[in-house]
């Protein structure tokens, strides 16, 4: 590698940027511990595109330096880098096809495998024990460069980051035609973190209190990233009670032990959930929150082909049913501390049972307004609000 | 159409050898010349068919079926060991399959209520003819502001370029160099939808059932 090159390399990692866009070096040679390029691999091929057009961004980007084994993995939306300890006996970058390199690494036959990188070959070549592979790679120029994560920095308690992730992500919307709702709008404000995520059919709300002081901010992050995040950090931060948040015009950052996760924030406006969210009620009851999760899953078997589960609230008691055309019916019964006229309300089966799921305590707090009006759960500790739409009940 | 149920063996010779042992099956004889032979599973698909022009000739106990394949010839013996039903059904005039869904009736849906696609319009025509092919609809707003509809089933990339096209030539008439476009589809590519509004063109999702009044809309938080 020519001194220019180190040096824009090392200029890159001092702005926190990984390698990328640099030279093929002369040369890279690198031995790591197989298990730990596993589970490495395993944090940033997420990030790789399954999408064929751009065919560097199927490929996971290895970087070797002073030590360090740098990967990374971006589809332009989301970008996951981690480094792990390396013996680098030849610096330099090149970028390897993901898929192919984790599948061949889980079945590596020895305890260190040795990455050699001839670019006057364009084949990297992968050695461990007696099994030896030659990959064909793309050239490391090509990689994209990724997003800086050398922002300022804010420390944020993971366990409530992602608890609050997990109970909201479920509402977003998978329809890319309307981005906005594929995100999640995240906010800090005065001590509290508060996550909303709706489709249109069900809004999630979270609050969180928060022990340390967060930035005031807001911002959309698409829901897939902060369920990478979740999945990310229970290996990658393990040991780690917090997660690095920086927020910056385009886009986020997320650092968690030594990955790091970079997000595109989404343009638009979110919904404004608190014109949403209904403030009287015409019933209003606590029902046991597991007793009917269950009726619920149970029921739902037969709501198939978008078939509603029927709820009829009467003296005492609740009815869940479901009917599907040509399939069958399912009914079940369980108590509830209802009193007043019968009361039907249509509800999608899977909605239902999302919202149910998402509420943590012994009791689910219902709000019911009338059959076409949004219908409200909410968490025992009030911290946690669940709208949902009905569905319209023939007959 | 002829229809004989027969127990019969067939035998097919040609590109390949085929027979079929002797069974129970049925066989539609088409006054195009179709030969279909079918059994009682599998299916829609024929066991044994010949498409046309064939010949056919018949004699007692067997039903010859020959077509020319190149220099060759595709035949189809169908050697009857008894006939346990022989009827000739007159059948009516052709008429073409009626798919409801298709363009055109999203085009008169949305002709009849112009205002579905999210704000006050009114219809000025249908088939608005632009020097490289008609518009859907063309409408005027409620500043009187020319407006072109372009209709598709699934809206693409393609479909932004054509309405883009049609835009193109519209707009070199200085009356209409204003003129927006819409483009309506039930489903949208999201990569449309973003070159679309590089384009200034809005991009309206419609749904056919509920043009049509044939369902209620579903109930949403908010739009």
């Amino acid at each position: 590698m020519d001194r220019e090159t180190t040096a824009e390399i090392e200029r890159e990692l001092d702005e926190g940027g990984i390698a990328a866009g640099v030279e093929d070096s002369p040369g890279m040679k690198i031995t790591v511990a197989r298990d730990e390029l596993v589970a490495k691999l395993g944090v940033v091929s997420r990030a790789v595109s399954s999408r064929g057009t751009v065919q560097v961004l199927s490929g996971i980007l290895l970087s070797a330096e002073s030590g360090v084994l740098s990967l990374a993995a971006t589809d332009m939306e989301l970008s996951l880098r981690t480094t792990l300890a390396a013996q680098v006996e030849g610096d330099g970058a090149v970028v390897v096809p993901g898929r192919l390199l984790v599948d061949l690494a889980r079945l590596l036959p020895a305890s260190e495998v040795t990455i050699e990188y001839r670019p006057d070959e364009g084949i990297a070549h992968v050695v461990c024990g007696t099994a030896g592979y030659r990959l064909n790679t793309y050239s490391a120029e090509d990689f994209p460069r990724l997003p800086p994560v050398d922002a300022q920095l804010h420390a944020i308690g993971r366990v409530a980051l992602l608890e609050t992730i997990s109970r909201v992500a479920r509402s977003a919307s998978r329809d890319e035609s309307r981005p906005v709702l594929t995100g999640i709008l995240v906010r800090f404000e005065a001590g509290k973190l508060v996550m909303v995520a709706t489709d249109s059919y069900r809004l999630s709300v979270k609050e969180t209190e928060l022990d340390a002081t967060a930035p005031e901010l807001e911002a959309i992050i698409p829901a897939r990233a902060l369920q990478e995040l979740s999945r990310l950090s229970p290996t990658a931060g393990a040991g780690s009670d917090t997660v690095e948040l920086g927020v910056h015009e385009n886009h986020v950052v997320f650092g968690t032990g030594d990955a790091w996760l970079t997000t595109r924030r989404i343009d638009g406006q979110f919904p404004n959930y608190r014109q949403l969210l209904p403030e009287t009620f015409e019933v209003e009851l606590a029902i046991a929150r597991v007793e009917l999760a269950d009726v619920v899953r149970r029921v739902s078997v037969m709501a198939q082909r978008n078939s509603p589960l029927r709820l009829r609230f009467a003296e005492g008691e609740l009815t869940v049913s479901a009917q599907t055309q040509d399939v069958g019916e399912a009914k079940e019964s369980l108590p509830v501390s209802y009193t007043g006229e019968e009361f039907v309300i249509g509800f999608n089966a899977d909605f239902l049972r999302d919202g149910v799921d998402s509420i943590v305590g012994d009791d689910v707090q219902v709000k019911l307004i009338n059959p076409l009006r949004p219908a409200i759960l909410v968490d025992p500790t009030g911290d946690f609000t669940y709208l949902i739409m009905p569905i319209r009940l023939a007959g | 159409m002829r229809l004989i149920v027969a127990r019969c063996e067939v035998v097919y010779t040609g590109r390949l050898t085929a027979r079929l042992p002797e069974s129970t099956r049925l066989i539609l004889l088409k006054s195009d010349g179709s030969v279909l032979v079918h059994a009682d599973s599998g299916g829609y698909k024929p066991l044994n068919w010949m498409t046309p022009p064939t010949v056919i000739e018949e004699e007692p106990g067997l039903i010859v079926v020959r077509k020319r394949a190149g220099k060759t010839e595709d035949r189809l013996e169908i050697r009857t060991a008894e006939i346990l039903s022989d009827v000739e059904q007159p059948m009516d005039e052709l008429s073409g399959l009626a798919k409801d869904g298709v363009e055109r009736d999203l085009q008169e849906a949305l002709a009849e209520r112009p205002d579905r696609l999210g704000e006050e319009l009114r219809l000025v025509r249908r088939e608005w003819q632009t020097e490289i092919g008609p518009v859907d609809l063309m409408c005027r707003d409620c500043d009187d502001g020319w407006v072109a509809v372009e209709i598709k089933r699934l809206g693409t990339i393609e479909a932004v370029e054509q309405l883009t096209r049609y835009l193109g030539f519209i707009r070199l008439d200085p009356a209409k160099e204003l003129c927006r476009g819409i483009l309506a589809a039930q489903r949208f590519k999201p990569q449309a939808v973003t070159l679309a509004e590089s384009r200034r063109i809005h991009c309206v999702e419609v749904d056919l059932e509920l043009l049509r009044g044939e369902r209620e809309p579903e109930l949403t938080l908010f739009g």
